[in-house]
């Protein structure tokens, strides 16, 4: 029999990730007023995810999961579409950019990641709004400032993921893993 | 390749996506739809437009909003604080007073949100109404109020993109 890319235990994992993205998004509220600050958690968990589960393609599942999982729910602001997308978008920049930097347990390279998924998210919330000519929610601070929100917020959230990867391998975490696949 | 080179890439990849999108939204910017022919003023990027009886007067940036006053009230429907500027403050930079009569119209609205709120000059220029923009969390205007026809959430604008002021 063809063996599967992802198991099922790696795909209970995943959507173990995609699960925790939303219930962040709605149970975490920090009082920031700056566009993008949940990219502090959401960055982690999804960096987190990608390393839990080594296989290209396991961040850009975390987004489409979560992002399904976040349209049905009715999150985000500006209607299904981009909510799915730009959930998407921040997983397919995820993985694009761990292709490039590899792993995500060196801190640097965690936090270039994350602010390269999140600034994936941007991108996808801008260009749906440059294509269907309707402000995506960055017009009071003005776009250069959200931008700079986004790729800082990313960054740090990627960086606390790559901590967080850090002490998980130090706990053990990793041979665990190896043991159930 | 070795990481270093592998980082360097990366951090190009952000400066050239941020380059790219802030290139194309300047572009954007410049030629913004709802222009009358010949006007002058040219939105900013991110800014939210003030039309006069449909002349474009200019954009709202944070900067404006940092040389007003802030004020806040709680809100009847949570009884949360809600804080931010009045919108005749914000409507003061742009026009003078003696531009607007009691019965001008005023439209706040937002495109994403299909929403808007019609009011009048008298409504907010009464300082007792509270007609304000409060800064929501994500960084985005909403159009708050104590008149009863904009004092609860589902009676709020969010996501505010365009200001318009009409004389009768």
């Amino acid at each position: 029999m063809k063996e599967r890319y992802f198991s099922t235990f790696q795909l209970i994992l995943l959507t173990f990730f995609a699960a925790l993205v939303v219930i962040a998004k709605i149970a975490l509220r920090l009082p920031l007023q700056l566009s993008g600050h949940s990219g502090l958690f959401w960055m982690a968990i999804v960096i987190i995810g990608a390393r839990v589960v080594p296989k290209r393609g396991a961040a850009s599942l975390i987004g489409l999961t979560s992002g399904l999982l976040a349209t049905f729910l009715g999150l985000g602001d500006f209607g299904a579409v981009n909510t799915l997308l730009s959930y998407s978008a921040l997983g397919v920049f995820t993985d694009l950019s761990l292709l490039l930097l590899g792993n995500p347990e060196h801190l640097l390279a965690a936090g270039v990641a994350g602010a390269i998924g999140h600034l994936g998210k941007f991108l996808v919330k801008w260009a749906i709004g440059v294509l269907t000519g309707a402000p995506v929610g960055f017009v009071s601070l003005g776009l250069a400032t959200a931008l700079v929100s986004y790729i800082i917020f990313g960054a740090l959230g990627g960086v606390l993921g790559g901590l967080t990867l850090v002490a998980l391998r130090k706990a053990g975490y990793f041979a665990y893993l190896a043991e159930k696949k | 390749m070795n990481q270093k080179m592998r980082l360097l890439i990366g951090l190009l990849v952000i400066l050239l996506l941020a380059a790219g999108i802030l290139a194309v939204e300047g572009l954007r910017g410049g030629f913004a739809p709802g222009t009358p022919a010949g006007a002058t003023v040219t939105l900013e990027p991110g800014s939210v437009p003030i039309y006069f009886n449909d002349g474009l007067l200019g954009g709202l940036v944070p900067r404006n909003l940092e040389r007003l006053e802030q004020v806040s009230f709680e809100d009847a429907a949570e009884g949360k604080p809600q804080d931010g500027w009045l919108l005749r403050d914000v409507l003061g930079l742009y026009l003078d007073a003696d531009q607007l009569s009691p019965q001008t119209r005023i439209i706040v609205s937002s495109a994403s949100r299909n929403k808007s709120a019609q009011l009048t000059w008298q409504e907010v220029n009464d300082r007792e109404n509270m007609v304000m923009f409060d800064l929501s969390n994500r960084g985005t205007l909403k159009l708050v109020s104590l008149l009863e026809k904009l004092d609860m959430r589902d009676e709020w604008v969010q996501d505010i993109d365009r200001i318009e002021v009409r004389n009768p």
